[in-house]
């Protein structure tokens, strides 16, 4: 291990080298050159929540297809458009026509569409991407082809509720390249995958992937821009950077304060409400095993009266969020469906003596400490959030004062994630501020379905099975019935009877807590692209993680 | 010899409990990776199709196999060199996504820490030979710079040197622009390459330079104070061949040792850093894999760094019974 002072200085000079090596590199890159000949305009970059490492995977079966998948590449029949009621906007297929009684479906497909592999776009690959082995349907009893470009579903009951997931969110893939593969859900279909979308794939890294224009696209109007490259970003205060140093275009992400990144004008910036309820989950429901005061309907009713919403908007959320319906129906597009009388949105601010009427009619006595309780039992709870949903565990933090008020105590606790999804699994919790699934398009059946439904619950300590989602394990047969009525018709009277008896029943059981629609921040460069949704323009939900939404977006934007 | 049979007996029995340590302590682990999966995606506002529905509960609903047929499993795959899919990213195998992300962690973490090495004792020789001077005024500056939170000191370099000058870009290991399809073996993508892991370099340089400087001076002011440095100086040699060949050879040896601990540890990567600058690495993958229940990711990620960092100190032990007498005897 003997050195001499040549060694040594030899070794200086290569240090010396490689960081001549280094800086010389400095000044030969420049990140900034954005590419695209044809001198048209810049590839657009886009952030739709990919982490690195990307992992190439363009199978539209597959829980972890790369953003882009469904709607650049691959194409359901129909558009929905989550912003907006209107009538869905065809695709692949161009009309469709329900049977009376819903039990049949006959859809007429667009002609002359062609993969772009240059194949054309068949009946048969419609068919085998309703039935083949990934997909598998259980309510539908058979597809069948009536002639080239139509095609008849049928059903055992009524579905006209299954409508989306039909139309509008189920993807049509080639039947020449699927049939081949044995497994359909290990399927990684990494290698151009053969699509009908707007773009189809151009190269992909670890680290981003670039979709280019299909020329063989059934709309010749569409789409406009050449090239798009979707990022894979670690963490969202990079995303930023990025914008601020004109590197990424168009993303759909939180910023607290969005000025910092519009103030120079490059950058657009729609504020949307997202679809999903943040809610508080209630273990509601004593005769199933829930635990503690919050069975009790006055407690969860007074508590909600109570809540400051306006409070924990502006000191939680950043003032971006806006209030939910007590009938959780996506207010601004849902209101056709709320029942005559129902209040449209939850009260923003507190009502203090409301609650406390509210607990005091139901025979609780204000206790010496401030707090309300009724034969020993006294009206305190814990709130959960889960660590690191900061937004989530300050609101817990702004509960415990608000509820204090009206002489309720609460608990604010934060758990693991891990925790979290176990006590909402087993009914082991008494509040936990979470959100649930709204639904995509204008009709909340789905959520009624699947979160107030007995079906959809078990007991208290079995674990909830894989479809079931009724965390608050609420129960009432009126409720299941009502749903039950509203599935077999696709009248909107009929089916608004059905939910005026549920949104009734909701709205008086509480099982969960509405609370608020979180904002969804979308910031998109109107510097060299035009053509971005607007509020005069909702043609389609604007956030870039959202698959179908952000893809039709894309194909509708132009270069400036 | 009978040391060496000791010392490789020795590490065999900590391999095969770290194993079933890795094994064991991820599914002790409350959660589980179906409804944390689920919930993401709701989370980040997602839409789940019927389709995929399916596809979900056919990737999550392993089988419940009992915990021994699962740890019997584990060792046969194991020994058959299949460190099974990963479900995060699936079906993607974990070693080739850990073969992915090594070469961008050995190379940058790698790199960083052999200069933060040579740069920390070298200023510690400096400030330990000059010590009661304005030198060692450096101290307290290394140890702040070391103390201060990692992420906080890369954020401010990003909206500084990146954002605000662009000087550097903000992520990535390579420029994405000028190569949408891939790393490739070419002068351009290597340039590329060594610009992209500047800041991240020099970001963990200052971060940990400090721990080194700090250890290495306090070494050099004891060892200036041994006999032998005292009889070099009485016989007149320079002051360069005695800081030199004098003290600070034999006031870098503890250095050494944690130096080959530290190199092991280069192979979990830098998990801050990665996140901040969106830089591939193993860090990553380990973060993502423990958030999400990704077992066999995780199982992968931590074999690697277990079984190196073993190797390392295996190494060290060795070279160790080799340059000090003692160590052999004593054991």
């Amino acid at each position: 291990m003997m050195l001499t002072k040549r060694a040594w200085r030899k070794a200086a000079t290569v240090a010396l080298a490689a960081a001549m090596l280094a800086t010389s590199a400095c000044g030969s890159n420049d990140d900034k050159g954005k590419g695209g000949e044809g001198g048209s305009g810049p590839t657009l970059a886009i952030f739709s929540g990919s982490q690195t490492p990307i992992v190439a995977n363009f199978n539209p079966y597959s829980p972890t297809a790369l953003p882009g998948t469904l709607g650049s590449i691959y194409e359901p029949l129909f558009f929905y458009n989550k912003a907006k009621v209107g009538d869905p906007m065809p695709m692949l297929g161009e009309s469709f026509e329900w049977s009376k009684d819903g039990k049949s479906l006959t859809v007429k497909l667009r002609k002359n569409v062609k993969w772009n592999d240059d194949k054309p776009l068949t009946a048969d690959d419609v068919i085998y991407s309703f039935t083949n082995e990934a997909v598998k349907l259980e309510y539908v009893n058979e597809v069948k082809k009536v002639d080239d470009n139509t095609i008849e579903f049928t059903f055992k009951d009524p579905q006209f509720t299954n409508e989306y997931a039909l139309l509008g969110a189920t993807y049509i893939v080639p039947k020449h390249v699927f049939s081949s593969q044995k497994d359909l859900v290990t399927f990684t279909n990494a290698t151009d995958p053969v699509g009908t979308g707007p773009f189809k794939l151009k190269a992909i890294t670890d680290a981003s992937y670039n979709v280019v224009k299909n020329d063989k696209y059934w709309d010749p109007e569409r789409p406009k821009i050449k090239e798009v490259q979707y990022l894979g970003i670690d963490g969202s205060s990079t995303a930023e950077s990025l914008f601020k140093a004109n590197q990424l275009d168009y993303s759909t992400m939180f910023v607290p304060d969005p000025k910092t990144l519009t103030g120079n004008g490059r950058l657009g910036y729609l504020h949307m409400s997202s679809p999903n309820p943040i809610s508080i989950l209630t273990c509601s429901n004593a005769e199933y095993g829930c635990k503690g005061a919050q069975t009790d309907k006055a407690v969860r009713q007074a508590f909600s009266k109570a809540l400051n919403r306006d409070e924990i908007n502006k000191k939680a959320y950043y003032g971006h969020a806006s209030l939910a319906a007590p009938t959780f129906t996506l207010p601004g597009r849902d209101e056709k469906w709320i029942k005559d009388g129902l209040p449209k949105l939850v009260p923003g601010s507190a009502d203090v003596a409301g609650a406390k009427k509210i607990l005091e009619d139901a025979g609780y006595k204000l206790g010496s400490d401030g707090i309300y309780a009724k034969g020993g039992q006294k009206a305190s709870f814990t709130v959960a959030s889960v660590e690191g949903w900061s937004d989530a565990n300050a609101a817990g933090q702004l509960m415990v004062a608000q509820a204090k008020a009206a002489g309720i105590q609460v608990k604010a606790e934060t758990v693991t994630l891990d925790q979290y999804t176990e006590m909402r699994q087993n009914g082991k919790f008494e509040m936990i501020i979470s959100a649930l699934f709204g639904t995509p398009v204008s009709d909340p059946y789905t959520l009624y379905l699947n979160y107030f439904t007995t079906q959809a619950t078990t007991k208290v300590g079995t674990a909830l099975g894989p479809k079931q989602t009724n965390f608050a394990r609420y129960a009432n047969p009126k409720v299941d019935e009502a749903v039950k009525k509203a599935a077999q018709t696709n009248d909107e009277g009929i089916k608004k009877e059905a939910y005026a008896v549920i949104q009734q029943a909701i709205v008086e059981d509480v099982p969960y807590i509405p609370m608020f629609h979180g904002g969804s921040q979308t910031f998109f460069n109107q510097k060299d692209f035009q053509g971005w949704p607007s509020e005069e323009d909702l043609y389609a939900f604007p956030a870039s993680w959202d698959g179908l939404q952000a893809a039709y977006v894309l194909s509708k934007v132009s270069y400036k | 010899m009978k040391y060496y049979a000791r010392r490789i007996a020795f590490y065999l029995v900590t391999l095969w409990a770290a194993i079933s340590l890795n094994f064991l302590l991820p599914r002790l682990m409350p959660g589980d990776a179906r409804s944390i999966f689920i919930d993401k995606f709701m989370r980040r506002g997602g839409e789940i199709t019927p389709a995929m529905e399916r596809s979900i509960d056919l990737v999550f609903g392993e089988k419940d196999a009992s915990l021994w047929e699962q740890y019997v499993r584990y060792w046969g795959n194991l020994l058959k060199g299949d460190l099974g899919v990963s479900i995060t990213k699936y079906p993607t195998p974990v070693s080739d996504l850990i073969s992915d992300a090594l070469p961008w962690t050995l190379i940058l973490v790698g790199t960083a820490t052999i200069i933060s090495f040579f740069l920390g004792v070298g200023i510690g020789a400096y400030a330990g030979w000059k010590r009661g001077t304005i030198a060692d005024a450096l101290i307290p500056g290394m140890t702040l710079l070391q103390s201060v939170p990692y992420f906080w000191v890369a954020l401010i370099f990003v909206a500084y040197f990146s954002v605000a000058l662009g000087w550097f870009p903000i992520i990535g290991g390579y420029s994405l622009r000028d190569f949408p399809a891939g790393p490739e073996w070419s002068w351009a993508f290597i340039g590329s390459a060594v610009y992209h892991g500047v800041l991240p370099a020099v970001t963990i340089i200052i971060a940990s330079v400090g721990g080194w400087v700090l250890g290495m001076r306090n070494m050099m002011v004891s060892t200036l104070s041994e006999d032998y440095v005292v009889t070099a100086e009485a016989k007149g040699l320079t002051k360069g061949r005695i800081f030199t060949w004098y003290a600070t050879r034999n006031a870098a040896l503890p250095s050494m040792a944690s130096f080959g601990i530290t190199l092991g540890f280069v192979v979990a990567g830098s998990i801050v850093m990665e996140q901040v600058f969106t830089y591939p690495g193993v860090g990553k993958l380990m973060i993502n894999a423990v958030q999400d229940k990704d077992y066999a990711l995780m199982q992968g990620v931590f074999l690697v760094i277990t079984v190196t960092v073993l190797a390392a100190n295996f190494l060290m032990d060795l070279i160790y019974g080799l340059i000090d007498p003692r160590a052999r005897n004593n054991v």
